[in-house]
């Protein structure tokens, strides 16, 4: 784990951070993925993942309109909006 | 004392206020109902009812969303959210009559052992001046702790019912995954989240799980199964039953009190007729590292959605869309968010996703694997809940340090098993819970054998000094 990599992923993860907070930051994450790396330890070939404890694939239902129209009241909870549509900084000149 | 009429339903309600009022110290409530909970109450009282918990005052847990009342899952990111719809669980207790009298204080998305976590400030445990409650689940340990409400909801990711209950001195149950719908909770780690009751007794919980549980087609994860009569099953006797002791987990790497109360526990169940086994669960080491893969990668994926645009805290004169992302991100997470969801980032990034995801997601099905085995030996396992009592706020900075306040909370939610912390004792005048983890399913006989052992002994029913302030 170095700075470059910070940089990397604190962009994938659309997050900034401060410079001064570099240092800890990038410790912090070394410590927590070399405390991870224990997993190495451990022969997992032929183990298939487990991705939920269920392991059932998601059930699927008739593809019904079950909640009629309700833009106006989560267009209420936005940042910025107009009477149809979320409105967010121009993305296109 | 509703049912006799000795007390109104408003009463009630009004004492519950005065109670979080002369409680507000602890800072278990982020945001209150009050106006709404007095005029449900007052329309009992007019119009009586005969629903199950009919003005019963219940907290909810600030990760629940709940309609036309701020739900902030203890962030700055939704420190203005009204949600337009209420979580199935909330539906399911105020269908059943339950009151909401508020919502309470939480690590800040459930990220967090301490309750430090929140935006809202540190909860105080009622047991003791500047001791953590734990966490996630803080404010609703502290609220039934102190005796404001007689329950609260909780939610458990990686021991976030279970660990705050043994601090503060309460009965606390996750579920089997899917047991609760998880239709509006906040998501943090999708797989491992369960909503679950936190009560004074077991009795108490079973009489909560009936109502909380259902099967719920909005959550795709929600289990098609029967749901019992939680409290039918209460005082039956437990004779003969096999609990499991994990060989694996060494306890003489904690507090000798610790231990003790570990083993005067077994020793009490041993009175009622348990046989205690040894049992082998070779990975269960290994938890704590497979949890820290697993749920910060969910956690990055889930918390990709607080972006500034639909809802929650966008930043101010953002220079262009990129900027209006990161800026508002930045300044709505707190610091022990941001650092799970560069973990995940990391993790699930290309290059590492097989050497940290996929791996970490083997070795979870090896764990449950050991849980398999352990089970067709024993009905269930007994473990410490947590390593120790509750420790000062401030007192723990190493980010692997708090983690590993969930070593023996983890291994169920990887599983998808039920756990319940019971209270078993004290350290210098601070309780301490031991933990049951149950098969698949068996939460009626988790509550049964929690409620034998409490109705043979007292820890329950010790309440927090009146003149600690």
């Amino acid at each position: 784990m170095d700075k470059e990599t910070v940089a990397t992923i604190s962009y994938l993860s659309r997050l900034a951070f401060d410079k001064d907070n570099e240092d800890k930051i990038t410790k912090d994450l070394e410590n927590i993925i070399k405390f991870v790396d224990q997993l190495e330890s451990i022969d997992t070939s032929n183990i298939d993942p487990l991705t939920s404890p269920l392991e059932q694939t998601a059930k699927t239902r008739v593809d019904e309109v079950t909640a009629k129209n309700r833009k106006e009241k989560f267009l209420q909870n936005a940042p910025d909006a107009n009477e149809d549509y979320f409105l967010v900084p121009r993305v296109v000149e | 004392m509703l049912k006799a009429k000795e007390i109104s339903n408003k009463e009630l309600i009004q004492e519950t206020f005065d109670l979080i009022e002369s409680n507000s110290h602890l800072n278990a409530f982020v945001t209150l109902n009050k106006e709404n909970a007095l005029n449900k109450a007052k329309a009992i009282d007019n119009k009586a009812s005969d629903l199950s918990l009919s003005g019963i005052p219940i907290a909810q847990k600030d990760l629940f969303v709940t309609k036309n009342l701020r739900t902030t899952c203890g962030s700055n990111m939704l420190s203005n959210f009204i949600p337009p719809y209420s979580a199935t669980v909330i539906e399911n207790l105020e269908n059943a009559g339950c009151i909401s009298v508020g919502k309470t204080n939480m690590d800040e998305f459930a990220m967090g052992s301490s309750n430090e976590t929140s935006f809202y400030g540190n909860v105080q445990n009622p047991w003791g001046e500047n001791l953590v409650p734990g966490g996630s689940s803080g404010g609703s340990a502290a609220a039934v702790a102190a005796g404001i409400v007689p329950a609260a909801t909780g939610t458990d990711t990686g021991g976030s019912i279970r660990q705050p209950a043994s601090l503060c001195g309460i009965t606390g149950i996750k579920p089997t995954y899917g047991r609760i719908s998880r239709w509006g909770m906040i998501a943090f780690a999708s797989s491992l989240d369960q909503a679950g009751p936190m009560a004074r007794t077991a009795e108490d919980c079973a009489i909560m799980m009936n109502e909380m549980c259902s099967h719920d087609l909005k959550d795709t994860t929600s289990l098609n199964k029967e749901i019992p009569d939680f409290t039918k099953n209460l005082n039956t006797p437990i004779k003969g039953l096999k609990i499991g002791i994990v060989k694996e987990f060494d306890l003489s790497t904690l507090d000798n009190e610790v231990v003790k109360i570990f083993e005067e526990s077994k020793k009490h169940y041993e009175s009622l007729g348990v046989e205690f086994v040894e049992v082998s669960l070779p990975n269960i080491n290994l938890s704590v590292p497979t949890y820290y893969v697993v749920a910060p990668a969910e956690c990055s994926s889930n918390l990709s959605r607080f972006d500034g645009v639909k809802f929650g805290k966008r930043c101010k004169n953002p220079k262009d869309l990129e900027d209006l992302y990161i800026r508002s991100r930045s300044e709505g997470f707190g610091e022990e968010v941001k650092r799970r969801i560069l973990i995940g980032s990391y993790v699930l990034s290309a290059g590492f996703y097989d050497a940290y995801y996929k791996k970490a997601q083997q070795v979870r099905r090896l764990i449950k694997n050991d849980f398999d085995n352990a089970f067709s030996k024993v009905d269930l396992i007994m473990t410490p809940t947590t390593r120790g009592s509750a420790f000062e706020a401030g007192s723990m900075n190493d980010p692997i340090q708090m983690y590993l306040e969930d070593l023996f909370t983890v291994p169920a939610n990887l599983a998808g098993l039920p756990g319940i912390s019971i209270p078993s004792g004290y350290v210098d005048n601070k309780p301490l819970g031991v933990q049951l983890i149950g098969n698949s399913l068996q939460e009626s006989q988790l509550l049964n054998v929690a409620h034998c052992f409490q109705t043979s002994s007292d820890w329950h029913l010790r309440t927090p000094s009146s003149e600690i302030r």
